[in-house]
This record gives C-alpha cells, sequence and structure tokens, in this order.
C-alpha cells in the first residue's frame, strides 16, 4: 500500500471517528460516567484511570479490524450474526459493571501474621483503578453504528496492517470526545458522590443486562 | 458589619420569593411560557414525523410526503419517512396509491388501506415498496412510532421504514 | 414520626384574633385563585371552588392558630394526592374511554406533559434544541397541558419552594404520604442511610440513558405513578414488561414501604425528579436549621423526617441534608425548639416564627393555587358521579 493511499485511508478513518465520536459517548458514556465517578478524584488521576480504559477499548478495536479484514468480507449491517455478538457482549458489560459497583471479586487483604515488609521504599505500586480494563475492552467491542461503518471500510483495505492502522486512527478521532470526561477530576470526591456513581453503575447494568437479554431472546424467538 | 448585610440580603430574599409568589399566576407563570415557547426548541421528529417536503391534491384530499426521519444517537427505531393524508373524510373507502417518497417522480411504493367510516376504528393496510430504498410492511397499523399507519383527528398518518443501507 | 403525636406546642400557640388577622392574606389569595370558578363555571364548580378555598383557609388558620405546619400541611398534601388521580383518570375516560395512551395520541402531540419529565429533556435539548416528549410545545384545544405551559408553572413554582415542591405541589406524593400515615408504628425501623442517595443515582442514570437513548426513560420505564395517570398503550412483549414495572414499582415503593416504615420511600429512596429539585435549595433563602445550644440529640427530628433528610451528623453541623423538602416535620417534633425555621443569612436565633411565616406565605400560596385547583377539579369530578352533568 502507498503512502499516499495510507494517508488518505488515515484521513478518512480519522473524519469518521471524529464525526460519529457523539454515537460512542452516547453508548460508552453510560458506562464511563458513573464509572469514572467512583474512582477517587484529581485530573491526573483521571488522566490515567481514562487512558487505561481508552487503552482497553483501543484493544477491543484492534481486534475487531483484525477479526473483520481476516474475515475476509465486509460485515454488512444486516449481518444477522451481529445480534448475537451485540446481545453477548450487552450483558457481558452489564455482569463486569455490575461487578465494579458491588466491588466484587473482594481485593485480597493481608492475611493476619504475614509481615509487611520493615522499610517501604519508594510509593506503593497503585493498583490499577477496578473494571478499567474490562469495561474498556467490553465498550470497545459493542457493536454501535459507527463501528460498523468503519468495519465495512477497514474490511477492505489491502492488508492486515492497513485495517489495524485504519481502526486505530479511528479510535483516536472517537477518542477525542472523551476528554471532557478529563473533568468529572474536578468532582469532589466524597462517599455519597461515589456512593451515588456505583449505584447508577448498578441501575446501568440492570438497562444494558435486559437490553442485551432482549436482543438475545429475540434472536432466539424470531431467528 | 457583614452578618448585618447578610441578615439584609437574606430577608430582602424572602421578600422577593413572596413577590415572585404573586406575581406567579399573573406574569410569572406566562412570561416563563412564552419564553420556552419562544425559545426554538421543537418537539422530536420521531414523534412529530419532520417536516413537509412536498405534497400532492388527488381527489378530495391532499398527500402531505415528509423528509425522511433518521433515529438520532441510539435512538430505537429505524428512519422512517411520513405521509399524510388529509382530510381523512376527504378519503375513498379504499385508498390504493402509488406514492413518489423521494421527489426523483418515480414512484416508490403502493399503498393500500382501508378507511373506516368510524373514526375510532383502527386502521390496517399494506406498504409494498417498489424499490430497495424502502422497506415492505404487510400488514401495517399502530405498531410504533417508525412504522405506522393511524388516524389523528381528521388526518391519516402512515410511517414507512427505509431499508437499512449496505 | 410527628404523624400521629400532639404538637409538642401548647394547642394555642397564638389568639384567634392574630391567628385570623395573620390568616387573612391567605384568606384573600384563596378568594383571588378562585374568582374565575365563582364567576364563570357551572353550580358544582363553584360549589368545589368554595370548599377547596375554604379547606385552604382553614389549614393556614390552624397553622397559625398551633403554629404547627407538617399535620396541617399534610391534609391538604394527601387530599390532593389522593384525589388527584380520580379526576385525571376520569378525564382520560371522558375523552377517550381507556387510560392507555396510544400512539396515535402520541403522534398528534397530545401527551400531557408531566414535570417529572423535566431532568431528562436537558442534555438531548442543549445538544439537538429537540424535546424528547410526544406532546406540543404550546397548549391546544385538545392539550391544555402543553410543554411551555406546564414548564412555565414548574419554574415559576420552583423559584419560590425549591424543594418545598415535594411538600406543597406535587400531586403523586401526598398518595405515599397518605399510606404513610395510617400505621400508628412503623414495623421497619431501621433502614439503610445510602438509600436516601438512590434518587441521584437514578436521576444519573436516567439523563445518561435518555440523552444517549433520546427517550424520556424514567417515563418509559420506571415511572411507578403510570399506574394511577396514564401509559402507553400495552400492545407488545416491551409495553407489557413496562405496564408490569410500573404495578411492580408503584405497589412496592408507593404502597407497601410507606405502610412498612411511615416514611415516603418513593419520594426519599427513588424519585430522580426529587433529586433534582433538591439542587434548587441551594438558591431558595429558607431552610430548616437546629439550635446547637438547644438541640440535646435526642434524635426525634431524625425519626420524624418523612425522607430521612437529617442524619445525626447534618444534626450536629445544625442543617438538614440538602433533600429537605421543608415539611414542618421536624420542627413540630422537637421538645426543645431546636429544630427551627430560618432565613439564610440571617442569625440563628433570629425569630424562627418570621422564617415560618414568610415562608408558609409563599409556600401556601403556591399550594392553594396549584394543589387547590386541582382538588377543586377533582371534587367537582366526584360530585358529578353523583349529580350527572
Amino acid at each position: 500500500m502507498t503512502l499516499l493511499s495510507l494517508s488518505a485511508s488515515a484521513g478518512e478513518a480519522l473524519a469518521l471517528g471524529f464525526a460519529t465520536g457523539p454515537v460512542c459517548v452516547a453508548t460508552c458514556g453510560p458506562v464511563v460516567l458513573p464509572w469514572i465517578l467512583a474512582q477517587p478524584g484529581g485530573v491526573r488521576g483521571h488522566s490515567r484511570q481514562l487512558g487505561l480504559f481508552l487503552g482497553a477499548r483501543l484493544a477491543g478495536y484492534l481486534l475487531f479490524g483484525a477479526a473483520v479484514w481476516l474475515a475476509g468480507a465486509a460485515i454488512p449491517r444486516a449481518w444477522t450474526g451481529r445480534s448475537w455478538l451485540l446481545g453477548a457482549v450487552q450483558v457481558l458489560l452489564a455482569l463486569s459493571l455490575a461487578a465494579f459497583a458491588t466491588g466484587w471479586p473482594r481485593r485480597r487483604r493481608a492475611v493476619a501474621g504475614q509481615s509487611q515488609p520493615l522499610v517501604q521504599i519508594g510509593a506503593q505500586p497503585a493498583s490499577p483503578p477496578r473494571g478499567a480494563l474490562a469495561l474498556g475492552f467490553l465498550t470497545g467491542i459493542n457493536f454501535c453504528p459507527p463501528f460498523l461503518v468503519a468495519g465495512v471500510r477497514a474490511a477492505q483495505l489491502a492488508s492486515l496492517s492497513a485495517s489495524l492502522l485504519f481502526f486505530a486512527v479511528f479510535f483516536v478521532g472517537t477518542a477525542v470526545w472523551f476528554l471532557p470526561f478529563l473533568s468529572l477530576g474536578l468532582v469532589r470526591r466524597t462517599p455519597a458522590v461515589v456512593t451515588v456513581a456505583r449505584i447508577a453503575a448498578i441501575l446501568l447494568a440492570c438497562w444494558y443486562g435486559f437490553s442485551g437479554l432482549l436482543i438475545l431472546i429475540e434472536r432466539i424467538v424470531y431467528g | 458589619m457583614r452578618k448585618r448585610w447578610l441578615a439584609v440580603a437574606g430577608y430582602v430574599g424572602a421578600a422577593l420569593t413572596l413577590a415572585i409568589a404573586a406575581l406567579v399566576p399573573f406574569v410569572l407563570m406566562g412570561g416563563i411560557t412564552q419564553a420556552v415557547a419562544h425559545a426554538g426548541l421543537r418537539v422530536d421528529e420521531v414523534y412529530t414525523g419532520g417536516t413537509v417536503a412536498r405534497s400532492f391534491t388527488r381527489n378530495g384530499y391532499l398527500v402531505s410526503v415528509y423528509e425522511p426521519v433518521q433515529p438520532r444517537l441510539l435512538q430505537r427505531g429505524g428512519p422512517f419517512v411520513q405521509v399524510v393524508f388529509s382530510p381523512a373524510s376527504g378519503l375513498p373507502s379504499n385508498v390504493d396509491e402509488l406514492i413518489d417518497l423521494d421527489g426523483d417522480g418515480q414512484p416508490d411504493v403502493r399503498v393500500r388501506f382501508a378507511v373506516p367510516g368510524d373514526a375510532r376504528a383502527s386502521l390496517h393496510g399494506a406498504v409494498q415498496a417498489l424499490n430497495s430504498r424502502y422497506r415492505s410492511v404487510e400488514p401495517i397499523g399502530a405498531d410504533s412510532f417508525t412504522q405506522l399507519l393511524a388516524r389523528t383527528g381528521d388526518r391519516i398518518v402512515l410511517r414507512i421504514p427505509l431499508a437499512p443501507r449496505r | 414520626m410527628a404523624s400521629s403525636s400532639v404538637p409538642v406546642r401548647p394547642a394555642a400557640f397564638r389568639g384567634v384574633g392574630r391567628s385570623l388577622l395573620l390568616t387573612l392574606p391567605m384568606a384573600l389569595w384563596s378568594l383571588l385563585m378562585f374568582t374565575p370558578a365563582f364567576l364563570h363555571a357551572s353550580g358544582v364548580a363553584r360549589a368545589s371552588g368554595a370548599v377547596v378555598a375554604v379547606f385552604m383557609t382553614a389549614l393556614f388558620y390552624q397553622m397559625m392558630r398551633t403554629g404547627t405546619t407538617y399535620r396541617w400541611r399534610r391534609y391538604f398534601f394527601v387530599a390532593l394526592g389522593m384525589l388527584f388521580p380520580v379526576g385525571f383518570i376520569a378525564a382520560l375516560l371522558a375523552a377517550r374511554g381507556s387510560m392507555s395512551i396510544p400512539i396515535e395520541r402520541m403522534v398528534s402531540g397530545d401527551t400531557p406533559f408531566c414535570f417529572m419529565v423535566i431532568p431528562m429533556l436537558i442534555v438531548p435539548a442543549a445538544l439537538t434544541r429537540t424535546l424528547v416528549f410526544p406532546g406540543s410545545i404550546l397548549p391546544t384545544a385538545s392539550n391544555p397541558h402543553s410543554i411551555a405551559v406546564m414548564i412555565g408553572l414548574w419554574l415559576a413554582m420552583t423559584l419560590v419552594l425549591g424543594k418545598a415542591w415535594c411538600a406543597y405541589a406535587c400531586f403523586f406524593g401526598g398518595i405515599e404520604e397518605g399510606f404513610a400515615a395510617f400505621p400508628k408504628r412503623a414495623k421497619i425501623r431501621s433502614l439503610d442511610p445510602r438509600l436516601r442517595l438512590v434518587p441521584w443515582a437514578v436521576l444519573l442514570a436516567v439523563v445518561l440513558l435518555s440523552a444517549a437513548l433520546f427517550e424520556p426513560v424514567y417515563c418509559t420505564w420506571l415511572c411507578p405513578f403510570k399506574t394511577v395517570t396514564e401509559f402507553a398503550a400495552v400492545r407488545n412483549v416491551e409495553t407489557a414488561a413496562q405496564m408490569a414495572i410500573f404495578v411492580a414499582l408503584f405497589l412496592v415503593l408507593v404502597v407497601a414501604l410507606p405502610l412498612l416504615t411511615k416514611k415516603r420511600t418513593q419520594c426519599g429512596f427513588f424519585c430522580p425528579f426529587g433529586a433534582f429539585q433538591s439542587l434548587f435549595n441551594k438558591i431558595n433563602v429558607f431552610e430548616i436549621r437546629f439550635d446547637r445550644q438547644k438541640c440535646v440529640d435526642c434524635g426525634l427530628c431524625l425519626h420524624a423526617c418523612p425522607t430521612m433528610a437529617i442524619t445525626a451528623e447534618s444534626v450536629h453541623e445544625g442543617k438538614t441534608l440538602l433533600n429537605c423538602m421543608k415539611c414542618g416535620a421536624c420542627v413540630d417534633s422537637c421538645k426543645k425548639d431546636a429544630a427551627v425555621w430560618h432565613v439564610k443569612g440571617t442569625p440563628l436565633t433570629a425569630k424562627p416564627e418570621r422564617a415560618r411565616l414568610l415562608f408558609l406565605y409563599g409556600a401556601w400560596a403556591m399550594a392553594t393555587m396549584f394543589g387547590g385547583s386541582v382538588l377543586a377539579n377533582s371534587l367537582a369530578t366526584m360530585i358529578h358521579f353523583v349529580i350527572p352533568k
């Protein structure tokens, strides 16, 4: 693939990502917002949290980019298998969100009698924010309409690396719309705010679970 | 001194609240209503059907074709085109129409429905798509916002779903 | 709860003459509000208007005479909650023979606007200038409760009431307040304090989902009061599921839990509109405060509050939580006069009765204007059941 055609498709991916970013925010926003509100605050901390989330989301994008190219054919919007995957992803998303919100599984506490280090050199490494990887990845493979449009386009490209590049640049275009979530770092993290965010996450988990189950049931009933 | 000013401000606020209460039914409510009405807001097109694109006069009634309505963000239901037949009282007892929806001079759908004498009776009909841009629906009734045949007042509202783009 | 307890103040807080004098402005206001009914309407409407005007004035007089608020406000509020559905349902049955709203009416913009939708409209309207509600912006012959009219009414009244909307205006809250008043003692006494945060979580969730899906999610899926007003016609599995959820939520949150806890469980532990309305307490000048010099931390106020808007910590800080709806239950239950009405900015020791009067004139004016007219309309409807038009 020539450099010119590569840059042309990258430009196309960026424009597509940026144009359809609001839809991605609408799809993922109900997951991200309560999750990020339940994390410790601070703009710097949020940058790390959001970075991990978006990184996992990128992994989902790239996985899909590879899959559509390897499938060797465009995945039309009317592809009937899409709804199985969509339903399953939404149910998994619901379970992940509910697990994060309820704090399951509990982190292992120090066993009684086990000695703590006498000297702690440097800061204790911070554990990754709960749910970042699972939620990020699952939202990354949640088939929203722009995702499929990008998939159709990427599948037509000449090589696997071109498809991956297309999806990576498409991701950048959509990720720009998530930057305003950093401002949530300014919200003071009182126990009430964290509790509200967790309860909201449970409610939204119910919604995604219900929505996913409905899709699966409709597929089973109507074929 | 500061405490005094705060107290004054508090009582001024209380007095203002009472004044607002007295004005609510006479001025305030109407004023805010007018402000909302002129704020440039509109009801979502999924409910209203959008804006009229073109109209055709038939024998005793008017057929109005609306601009296509696309769902926003993750709005449920697909895109559709609304067609309105009015007045319903001017329609024949059986309507069988070829309608050009996109203004290219070619009919896009064939629409058939019966118009019952009782204005409260449900409507049932059929839409046959003549090209791939639209979806046939048979039977069609008061199904959903995006696939609909219903009577509202003295109008018959028909919503024809657009086929998914490939 | 202070519901059936004797007011801690002497039965006569104020003499008859002074009470009448203080009631006079409210009596005049009631006359003014019901003048259209007196001048133009039928005999039944005139009678209903007169009964309600006297009712509201009498309750205000009792507030002046006894120095208490909660019990008298509750008579009005429960009457409103119980009678509003009567008038509303009767009007629906007369107009279309059913409580269900068919899609035809939604498409023609005939859905009456309910203020509970307001929080869900904001983000879509801000982004696209679109209102995600199947109503009409301006009033029509078939839909006088248009979007602009109801938003105008809500905003104007909220400027006066703030969160007190939930105690003086909401025509749904009185239903569960009525059920909560029935039992002498609560069967469930201890409630998880985190429950008071659920309305905020519901608000966050429905605002996010409504913005994403461009539909009023709370109204289509979660509103318990669909059970006593109107709902989308049941015609498929989805609408049947919605109806089942409405009925279940109503039976649990509005009937069963208030009977068991003597709390307003729907309002305090679920309603997202209540959480939204709490934000207006920030700009409202009236509040309830606790005088730490007099308070003995007996906890009576805590138990009296119908929506758990008071915690031990907040009492130590001398104030209620943001979701205080100024119903007066805590003030009336306090034996030490430590819980007081207060105008922000003024000294805590300034006359609390003055603050209460200033608040009540505004709040009761709104209650009479809005709730009173609903009561009169419902009363006329009930009379017409017996005496046909």
